[in-house]
């Protein structure tokens, strides 16, 4: 009793992780661990049964001699030729490396890359259709809509009035026989619009749109669009891929830290800022006309992670 | 080994008692339970193979645990986005605090919505852009989940406001039918707004009459100024003008009158370097922050004041040639303190302040006296633009007590008031209220008086209030909402005109409440409403002080104080407020109880002060439970707290304890400390917070442990606090800091020639220790609340400290070696003397947070590189890379590294605003919440540094000094905190770096540290000088 006490001990951190209100440990957890421990009891009492059947083959020897068995002719003496150490070895890499590899997949999920994570949308949007520069495609700049992209650590998603900046009219009644199209039907149920008489639902309960976010930076780190696209001039695919060709979005970049390095190692800090006057100065003095973000500073903990 | 002990921070450490020693061995409390929880009933011997059992399994069921689905996220854009909502980008308004009751201009920062730091408005001179711990700690009482969520009908919720109104109106509109009258009770209100509401309100039911119900009173001062001058105000004090300062118990930096405006001008004459330094005098009785920082502190039996008071001004009158007090008593302290106070007083005449805290309506005439005497009037006193603090007055309160009791008050409306909670009888108020028919409350959160109302019209929270208020004659604060109600809320005028027929309608987009305040603002303010509401204030310009004559004689006042005071009282029990909690008004804020206390610090608790000879006497120890009993009022337990620097024969105890808040969480907070308040004893007519008969002490049990921080994070006896006197400092600026080491290091230098060099300075001499810097910080880098008991074992989360030091003085000047202690104590003994050096102490306070350092000992040791070096001199901390080794806490020789025992959000344990969605609000959404198993500590709010430089870099420019700010230096009253960049030869901190007192914290260790501190100066004549390594 006592020895069984101690080892469930080892599930109370479990049971109280599963508590914890976490999104990432839910009550699931705690079945998962109520499952594991099922499976070990199934294969304890399965071994037990094997012993027992082998003492029992034992006992029956002793009395009388029985024909070998298949697996006794063919198999036992090969096997108990193998160096029992080296094959346990080849068994424990084998199931590391699929383990593992397997365990890498997951992990990578957890600790939340998702490169190509590329959801459904409440609506239907296509950016190719809005942002595309092919033929009737409508070459909308980026910041139109995502406009706090440079004033802002958040590019923002455009709220519904800034659709209907266009929609209020634009309804693709031509795709649609003459009807309002549904998915600019969903922008007006959000917001209380009667497509129809063209005019805004007075009182109308408004309920917002759930976008699903795609990219997701870990809460402890911190990133500013307004830094990057303001002051460092990068163009919005840099990041986010060639979003103009993407009929629905998908995560272009891993997002995980050497990503970031990767970048701040080869981009030049913009001297011309005044900002960097002191930077400048010093680079013309060395003869260099490229400071990276990484000579900067750019590569520190505390410029992102406090 | 013994240490010297130069300066020491509570007996236990001048003593070395082996619970200091003990504590002082391990860096970190331990107190993971594993023994207990492995011993009895669930022991196990483990060995070798068990663990590997249990390591293999854990590891095993953690990554099966692991293979859940990624939560999907989703972000929610507005449908009409505001115009000047940026997301992510902060707004900035101009408001008004409700902390102080007149009115107080502040700058509220909100993100998305929801406002989450008060900064002071420095564009105003009401506040000079500093803000208390109170002030600070306020804005969690907008994310109470105890406030009331609708109004009120005998304790159950009506969501309808017309119903509500409805019920309200007939029963008032019966009781003034009728001819029963009815009862307005406000605070001291100073709200234009307020007032025309009560006006109309006045003019529907012309029965009413309002009546002022304060907590605290002022009402001596207010009628000894009416009978000197004709004139019932509070004047204007003007510190920054005096170059003599002489207070009788008056805490004005830390809960006198308006500290924060205090603390500012006060430390305009404190800084050595200009000119002229002032001086301060302090007769006091308890300890106070104020007394704390005074170049001379007296201890002094505070029922005898008037009698110290006729003999300073029978000294001054003696010099002037002005008629003397026929006077039997000259009473006299300590080493002729009256008599050299008299003689600075005189010296600066005219330039000159005296000031009491006496609630006497004679002790403040003689002070009156005096000021006239010393030409004070006009030039550091002025009644002209006096302050409205206070209206005040007890007997009209107890007139309305009384009619209430005998019937003839039949409705009562409680303006955001709480008297049965803080007035004297609480019996005799709540037996009263039973009597009345009707009575409301708009409180916004339930309290004492709520409760007893039969109609709750919960007030909104001043961050979602429109109001003008004029706290200052002819100087208009303005209120602006800045966040949409969080509950089914309406302001009180709001409710009162609506109870007069004057509902407020909106008008077009705007609110109705916008218009209203809108037309009083332009009759009686100004029609500049715009520039007005974007200022937070505004000021009809100063009028000229004027010397006014005293009328009243003295001579009267001088016989009543004369024959109360024939014989000397056993014990003087002094009810006195903290800085942080107050008057108990912000009971249900933890931010608030968190803080320690600037002089005992302790948290959470209030208690018995008592002096240390008081105590042996009584046979009293710290943490002993005490029954007291004054009267026939008893407070039945109450903890022991031995005082250092407190008078013999007082004992104190803080007000502002022991509310029963309905409702409140599982915390702390709950039924916290003891209620003082029935102690208050009326005479007079005015509210006297002294007692002086029938008082017992009962000792009742030992043993309880206050949550006191005074002995955590000792620095072990080394020499980090210089200090010297004016005069030594005059004829050598550099006096302390002479004695430089030669010292090699093994680091290299950073190159920090391209960007910036952050550093901080700290003037000793500025800094007064209120404490406002650790609840900015708290809030602004979402540092957690612990509780009583983590702090009991030293885990408290504080990122910036205020370590508070004594040091002893006596007649043969100060002490600071041990044996001199040990022979003067020695030589007391033999005497039978009591030991008065225990009375006589020095306080020096010192703010300490990370000082990044350049060579910096934390970050060798870590060995995950956690926290490193930037190229702008920070010492920066990863949390995530963090795995909570401790080695660089270890290695602090400043102790300022925090480790988190706890996730202390989302964790029952710790219910206090983590845990809520509301309190989640307030959270700063730029810095990360830091989990279980990681250090943390002051990172110089790199979040602020960041966004400053980025955005002078959007806007192509240079970064200009002041653009980076702290949080902590943001609000510090006295300005003692400033941050800047050591690159720019231009900056403020550059220019303090080069100060003649500028030194740094264990030089010797050759870390070089980022934060200078500047030596404290003290105005008095005796020498303390102490070199460096004496």
């Amino acid at each position: 009793m006592k020895k069984y006490s101690s080892f469930l001990l080892f599930l109370l951190p479990l049971a109280s992780f599963s508590q914890g209100g976490s999104e990432f440990y839910n009550d699931s957890t705690f079945i998962t661990v109520l499952v594991l421990f099922a499976v070990l009891v199934l294969i304890g009492g399965l071994l037990f049964g094997v012993t027992r059947n082998l003492k029992r083959i034992v006992r029956e020897k002793q009395i009388e001699l029985v024909e070998p068995s298949y697996y006794q002719r063919k198999i036992q003496p090969v096997v108990s030729r193998w160096n029992p150490i080296i094959v346990s070895l080849i068994v424990v890499t084998g199931i590391i490396i699929v383990l593992g590899g397997w365990g890498y997949k997951y992990a990578m999920d957890e600790i939340g890359v998702q490169q190509d994570y590329s959801p459904t949308q409440p609506i239907n949007f296509s950016h190719k259709l809005h942002a595309g520069l092919g033929e009737g495609e409508l070459q909308l700049d980026c910041k139109y809509c995502h406009s706090t992209a440079d004033k802002s650590k958040s590019a923002s998603i455009p709220s519904a009035n800034t659709c209907m900046n266009c929609h209020k009219y634009v309804q693709a009644t031509a795709k649609y026989d003459g009807k309002i199209s549904p998915e600019i039907q969903k922008i007006y149920d959000a917001i209380g619009f009667d497509g129809v008489k063209r005019e805004y639902i007075p009182n109308y309960k408004q309920q917002p749109i759930k976008w699903v976010r795609i990219h997701n930076l870990p809460d402890l780190s911190y990133f500013n669009h307004s830094q990057h696209v303001k002051v460092g001039k990068l163009e919005c695919q840099t990041c986010h891929g060639p979003v103009q060709e993407m009929d629905r979005v998908y995560q272009f970049a891993s997002l995980q830290m050497v990503w970031c390095l990767d970048c701040h190692k080869q981009r030049g800090i913009d001297l011309g800022n005044d900002y960097y006057e002191a930077a400048h100065r010093k680079s013309l003095k060395e003869g260099k006309y490229h400071v990276t973000v990484a000579e900067n500073g750019g590569l520190e903990c505390g410029k992102c992670h406090y | 080994m013994r240490r010297k002990h130069q300066y020491w921070k509570g007996f236990e450490e001048l003593a070395s008692e082996s619970s200091f020693v003990e504590a002082q061995k391990n860096e970190f409390s331990e107190g993971l339970p594993l023994d207990e929880a492995f011993s009895g009933q669930m022991s196990f011997n483990s060995n070798r193979r068990d663990f590997l059992k249990f390591f293999g399994f854990s590891v095993a069921a953690v990554s099966l645990a692991s293979c859940n689905k990624t939560p999907v996220k989703y972000a929610i854009p507005y449908l009409v986005k505001p115009e000047n909502v940026t997301p992510g980008v902060p707004l900035y308004y101009a408001s008004n605090l409700g902390v102080y009751n007149e009115g107080f201009p502040i700058i509220v920062k909100v993100r998305e919505g929801r406002p989450i730091k008060l900064e002071g408005n420095d564009l105003s001179d009401l506040s000079g852009g500093g803000l208390c711990a109170t002030g600070q700690a306020s804005i969690l009482s907008l994310y109470d989940t105890n406030r009331y969520k609708n109004p009120q009908i005998k304790s159950k919720d009506v969501a309808d406001w017309n119903l509500f109104d409805s019920q309200i109106t007939a029963k008032l509109g019966s009781i003034a039918a009728s001819g029963g009258s009815i009862r307005i009770i406000t605070r001291t209100n100073t709200s234009l707004v307020l007032k025309a509401a009560i006006s109309k309100f006045i003019e529907k039911y012309p029965t009413a009459q309002t009546v002022v119900y304060d907590p605290i009173s002022y009402s001596g001062m207010l009628i000894a100024n009416e009978k000197s001058f004709g004139r019932k105000v509070i004047p204007m004090y003007k510190f920054d003008k005096a170059e003599v300062v002489v207070s009788f118990g008056a805490d004005f930096l830390g809960t006198w009158i308006s500290p924060v405006r205090f603390s500012k001008d006060y430390r305009k004459l404190r800084i050595p370097g200009n000119e002229v330094m002032s001086r301060h005098i302090q007769f006091e009785s308890l300890l106070s922050l104020t007394g704390s920082n005074a170049d001379s502190r007296v201890p002094m039996r505070e029922s005898r004041e008037g009698l110290y008071l006729i003999s300073l001004y029978n000294k001054l009158a003696a010099k002037g040639g002005a008629g003397l007090i026929p006077s039997a008593t000259s009473e006299e302290l300590a080493g002729g303190a009256i008599a050299r106070a008299a003689e600075d007083l005189w010296n600066a005449k005219g330039k000159s302040l005296v000031v009491s805290k006496s609630n006497d309506t004679d002790c403040q005439l003689i002070v009156n006296a005096i000021n006239i005497l010393l030409g004070n009037y006009g030039n550091t006193i002025d009644l002209d633009n006096n302050l409205n603090v206070s209206q005040y007055s007890e007997t009209e309160f107890e007139k309305f007590v009384n009619d209430l009791s005998e019937g003839s008050v039949k409705g009562v409306l409680f303006v955001n008031t709480n008297p049965v909670y803080s007035y004297h009888s609480a019996k005799k108020i709540t037996d009263a209220l039973k009597k009345a028919e009707l009575v409301i409350s708009t409180a916004n959160a339930p309290d004492e008086t709520s409760g007893m109302a039969g109609f709750v019209a919960p007030d909104a929270h001043f961050l979602e209030s429109w109001d003008v208020l004029e706290p200052q004659a002819g100087r208009f604060v303005f209120s602006q909402p800045t966040i949409s109600p969080v509950f089914n809320t309406r302001q009180a005028f709001e409710s009162l005109l609506t109870w007069s027929g004057n509902a407020l309608k909106p008008s077009g987009d705007k609110s109705g409440a916008y218009e209203y305040v809108k037309s009083i603002a332009a009759a009686n303010v100004t029609t500049n409403w715009d520039q007005a509401l974007h200022d937070g204030f505004y000021s009809s310009g100063e009028k000229p002080a004027s010397v006014p004559s005293m009328n009243a004689l003295i001579n009267d006042a001088v016989a009543v104080i004369e024959s109360s005071t024939k014989t000397l009282p056993e014990t003087d029990l002094i009810l006195y407020q903290k800085v942080g909690p107050r008057d108990g008004s912000w009971a249900n804020n933890p931010w608030v109880h968190e803080l320690p206390d600037p002089i005992t610090k302790v948290c959470y608790d209030n208690y018995l002060t008592i002096s240390k000879t008081e105590a042996e006497k009584r046979k009293l120890e710290q943490g002993d439970l005490v029954k007291v009993s004054v009267g026939g009022n008893v407070i039945d337990s109450l903890p022991v707290l031995i005082q250092p620097g407190q008078a013999r024969g007082t004992i104190g105890i803080a007000l502002g304890y022991g509310r029963m808040v309905p409702g409140a969480g599982e915390n702390d907070l709950k039924n916290l400390g003891k209620n003082a308040f029935p102690f208050v004893l009326l005479m007079n007519g005015t509210s006297t917070y002294i007692r002086t008969s029938e008082i017992r002490i009962e000792k009742i049990g030992s043993g309880y442990e206050l949550a006191q921080t005074q002995s955590h994070h000792s620095i072990e006896g080394r020499d980090i606090i210089r200090e010297a006197t004016f005069e030594e400092y005059k004829k050598d600026p550099f006096v302390t800091n002479h004695h430089k080491h030669d010292l090699i290091s093994l680091w290299d230098e950073y190159d920090y020639s391209t960007g910036h060099h952050w550093g901080m300075a700290i003037d000793l001499n500025a800094c007064t220790g209120c404490g406002a810097c650790v609840v900015s910080c708290s809030i602004e880098n979402n540092v957690p609340v612990v509780g009583r008991d983590e702090v009991r074992m030293r885990r408290e989360m504080h990122w910036i400290r205020i370590d508070r030091y004594y040091s002893f003085e006596s007649d043969k000047g100060f002490l600071t070696k041990e044996k001199d202690i040990d022979a003067l104590t020695k030589q007391n003994t033999k005497a039978g003397k009591p030991q008065v050096h225990y009375e006589n102490v020095k306080v020096v306070h010192m703010p300490l947070m990370c000082q990044h350092c350049d060579h910096a000992p934390c970050e060798t040791v870590c060995p995950v590189l956690a926290t490193t070096h930037s190229s702008e001199g920070l010492n920066q901390m990863t949390y995530n890379r963090c795995i909570g080794t401790k080695y660089c806490g270890n290695n602090c020789p400043y102790k300022v590294r925090r480790f988190n025992w706890f996730r202390y959000n989302d964790n029952d344990q710790f219910d206090y605003h983590f845990n809520n969605d509301l309190g989640k609000m307030v959270i700063n959404p730029d810095v990360t919440m830091r989990t279980r198993g990681v250090m943390e500590k002051c990172s110089f709010c790199i979040q602020n540094i960041q966004s400053a430089k980025l955005t002078a870099k959007r806007e192509n420019r240079k970064l200009k000094d002041g653009d980076a700010k702290v949080a902590c230096a943001r609000t510090c009253p006295s300005g003692a905190i400033v941050f800047g960049d050591l690159n720019d030869p231009e900056s403020e901190l550059s220019k303090l770096y080069k100060n003649e007192r500028s030194y740094h914290l264990l030089e010797e260790l050759d870390t070089k540290p980022k934060v200078a501190y500047l030596t404290k100066i003290r105005n008095n004549k005796s020498t303390n000088t102490k070199p460096h390594h004496s």
